[in-house]
């Protein structure tokens, strides 16, 4: 403007000029790093992440954490127990509670009608029997034998004794028993659902996270006594000192025949079978699908890049794992009694007469199916 | 000359479209966590090496933490390697070891090549397990983490595995900060991307495993090498074996503070880097081994990471050299478009990759810390040159190699 004669050359002073120009290409610059500095200065996320330390994806964390609000309420508890009474009250987070003394009709009706949806944190004192088709919003502790209805839905229950889901019954969150677990057809346990003794879920169960020292899936304990072949009860960890030592690697797809005896590891870039029979003394491992034949012994783990098909009445003494998916079929054991393992695969179909020992994880879907 | 240049040009672009890669892969991509799911199992007996060169600040911290990890006690045995250390290290050491007998056998070395491969190979002679886990002093594992790194060698391939560094003392200064973002980047999307695309993920010497058949096969520790766990992941790979990543086995460690402490620890891996590189980079890239093409290939540019520094400022003084010679690199539109399009997505792939690595973790504010990267992307750029131009001239000037522990600045004991 200056140099146009628009302004006059009184009104232009050269140095201001130049040192305005500096200043707002100065601010120009600087205007994608004032976020920066700002938080270098705040420091409002100049945390370390919160790296997971305790818990560890502890299956029972949210089941222990609960019973740390029911060791609370165990004195009224008792109390309405002893008298046959219900009691309400309010827990420190503000949910609010129903102490039952004494299961019956009468309990879940409001006004003479049944009750649809149960909103409180209930905390049964003896044996429960719930009626059908209830929507239970907050978590059950159950100090003695608790047995659903038909149809219900769960958000959380606790068990000190045994627990037992009746048909269509679903879990959202989590499910720990202290005594067996049993979930008749048809239930959607989503979360984890463990129990110090035993699990067991009939066909058209859908899963994600079990664990318990032993998992059955319909009647695997009639098939359980049928299997003849030898069953390793006990099997060593990853190639320890007294496993067999060695891996033979091989670039392509592997048959091994039926009856076979593989002495140590066999690790394959192609696809494996391993043959009706066979009995492989350490571990196998796929980089593609794999497939076990009826009555095939792995004493160690048995993991595939891609699918894995178990079949009948075979014995695996390690971990079972597959990237994309796993089928079990009935007489099939995993693990042992006193050498638990873990199942897992994003998605798991496992016959009813399979058994596992410790884990069963399914991150997207695990589905108990008919014996064929 | 130009063709030098355009020659350059070429290699970085083929670096950003990998970091491009990686992070869509991790943003978008089949993400593989094969392992992390194993939480039961018959845990097989496991030897912790805890490498220790005058660490009195640290030590007690990883001591006490192995204590109270939920491995089953019986099948764990905690040797912390004390390298000639000259302060309290091995006082520390003998304490805790009094103090649970049984679970930690000391190992003090008082002589002997200098550096952690060399310490970590006199050490085995204490170890009968199969499964080797090894941490340097300044770590902090967390409650579940042995279980974690122990689990993939349940599959008979594995020979190696890396758990996660994350930064504990990321707020001590700019410096924290920004390492803090690069870790997560190298780890979070980097490490994972190799990992979900089946390359090859490396090996990081700390937060880490190793199959003693596996080490034994390929030699042991190699004592010549400043970065011991590079040597492993190439000699593992050529000879069959994965190195596997385990993005959610984290675990902290302790960032440097110093700019000068930093210039050290990113010299000392550029040389190792690049020794690997001359080492095996022409064997794993036409050799004769079990090695994938996708493997040959990531592993090369793995292992020329460190290289592309210098030759990153060779390309800038060429472009400058160009410019004042009056040669244009390309022609009119085509230049413009070329270079628009390199200076819009291939400077910033790293960046990219960081802020995609801010993003997986939850984390928010500190990505606004972004533009400082080009700070630390500057003194890495030149520390990195200066280390390979040392490197070169070595020869000539007699200089030895020689292995620089990184200064802890940890004050809580």
């Amino acid at each position: 403007m200056g140099q146009d004669r628009t302004l006059s050359d009184h009104a232009v002073n050269p140095p201001l000029a130049a040192l305005v120009l500096v200043a707002l290409a100065g601010a120009i610059f600087m205007l994608p790093l004032l976020p920066a500095i700002v938080e270098l200065r705040l420091k409002r996320d100049a945390q370390p992440l919160n790296v997971i330390q305790q818990h560890a994806g502890e299956i029972r964390y949210f089941a222990n954490g609960f019973r740390k609000v029911a060791v609370e309420l165990q004195g009224p508890l008792r109390d309405c127990v002893a008298l046959g009474t219900t009691a309400a009250g309010k827990l420190p987070d503000g949910d609010e509670y129903l102490l039952i003394g004494r299961v019956d009709k009468e309990t879940w009706t409001r006004g003479g009608k049944p009750l649809a949806i149960c909103r409180v944190v209930v905390a049964a004192g003896a044996d429960a029997a719930l009626p059908d088709g209830m929507t239970f919003v907050k978590e059950i502790y159950a100090a003695g034998q608790l047995i659903g209805g038909n149809g219900n839905t769960y958000r959380a229950i606790l068990g000190e004794k045994d627990v037992r889901l009746q048909r269509t019954s679903k879990v959202t969150r989590w499910a720990h028993a202290v005594g067996a677990f049993r979930a008749e057809h048809d239930c959607d346990l989503y979360g984890r659902v463990s129990s110090d003794r035993e699990i067991d879920l009939q066909s058209g169960c859908v899963f994600q996270r079990l664990n318990a020292p032993r998992i059955s899936f319909g009647d695997a304990a009639a098939d359980f006594g049928q299997v003849t072949s030898g069953a390793p009860d006990a099997v060593a960890g990853p190639q320890s000192s007294s496993a067999p030592a060695g891996r033979t690697l091989y670039d392509e797809d592997l048959d091994i025949p039926p009856g076979a005896v593989i002495p140590g590891s066999i690790v394959t870039r192609g696809k494996l079978r391993i043959g009706a029979g066979a009995r492989v003394l350490g571990s196998a491992k796929s980089d593609s699908a794999m497939i076990v034949d009826a009555g095939a012994c792995v004493e160690g783990s048995l993991i595939s890049a891609a699918t894995m098909h178990i079949g009948r009445d075979c014995r695996v003494g390690g971990p079972v794992v597959a990237e994309r998916g796993i089928v079990v079929e009935s007489g099939t054991r995993c693990g042992a009694i006193h050498a638990q393992t873990t199942v897992s695969a994003p998605t798991i179909e496992i016959e009813e007469g399979a058994l596992v020992f410790g884990t069963l994880w399914a991150r997207d879907e695990g589905r108990v199916v008919p014996k064929a | 000359m130009i063709y030098c240049l355009f020659a350059i040009v070429a290699l970085i672009s083929i670096y950003t479209v990998r970091h491009y890669g990686f992070t869509l892969n991790r943003l978008f991509g089949f993400q593989r966590h094969p392992y992390i799911d194993i939480d039961t199992a018959e845990w097989p007996k496991v030897t912790v090496l805890v490498a220790a060169h005058n660490e009195e600040k640290v030590i007690t911290n990883i001591l006490a933490a192995l204590m109270a990890v939920n491995y089953p006690p019986e099948k764990m045995l905690v040797v912390p390697v004390n390298d000639r250390s000259t302060d309290r290290t091995r006082e520390i050491i003998d304490k805790f070891s009094g103090e649970h007998p049984g679970r930690i056998h000391a190992f003090h070395r008082q002589g002997g090549k200098g550096g952690k491969a060399a310490a970590l190979k006199d050490a085995m002679e204490l170890v009968e397990t199969e499964v080797i886990l090894i941490f340097d002093a300044d770590y902090i594992p967390g409650r579940g983490l042995i279980k974690q790194l122990v689990a993939p060698f349940f599959d008979p391939d594995v020979g190696g595995v890396m758990g996660r560094v994350v930064p504990l003392n990321v707020g001590t200064n700019l410096l924290t900060r920004l390492l803090d973002l690069e870790r997560s980047g190298g780890y979070q999307v980097d490490q994972q991307a190799r990992m979900n695309l089946r390359l090859v993920p490396q090996h990081g010497g700390t937060v880490a495993g190793v199959r003693l058949s596996a080490l034994r096969e390929i030699g042991g520790w190699n004592d010549n090498s400043l970065t011991e766990d590079t040597d492993l992941t190439f000699r593992l790979l050529l000879a069959g074996w994965k190195t596997v990543y385990q993005n959610r086995s984290e675990c902290y460690e302790e960032v440097p503070e110093t700019w000068p402490v930093r210039i050290k620890q990113i010299m000392r891996w550029a040389k190792g880097h690049n020794q690997a590189l001359v080492a095996y980079g022409f064997h794993l890239l036409f050799g004769k081994h079990r090695a994938t093409f996708r493997e040959r290939t990531d592993g090369v540019l793995l292992l020329g990471v460190y290289a592309m520094a210098p030759l990153t400022m060779i390309g800038w003084l060429l472009t400058l050299a160009l410019f004042y010679e009056g040669i244009a690199p390309l022609h009119g539109v085509i230049a413009l478009l070329a270079f628009t399009a390199y200076a819009a997505t291939g400077n910033f792939a790293a960046f990219f990759e960081i802020a995609a690595a801010a993003r997986l973790d939850y984390t928010r504010q500190r990505i606004c810390l972004l533009p400082f990267l080009v700070l630390g992307f500057g003194v890495s750029i030149f520390s990195v040159s200066r280390a390979v131009i040392s490197q070169l001239m070595a020869p000539l000037t007699g200089a030895q190699f020689h292995w620089d522990k990184t200064e802890r600045f940890r004050t809580t004991p």
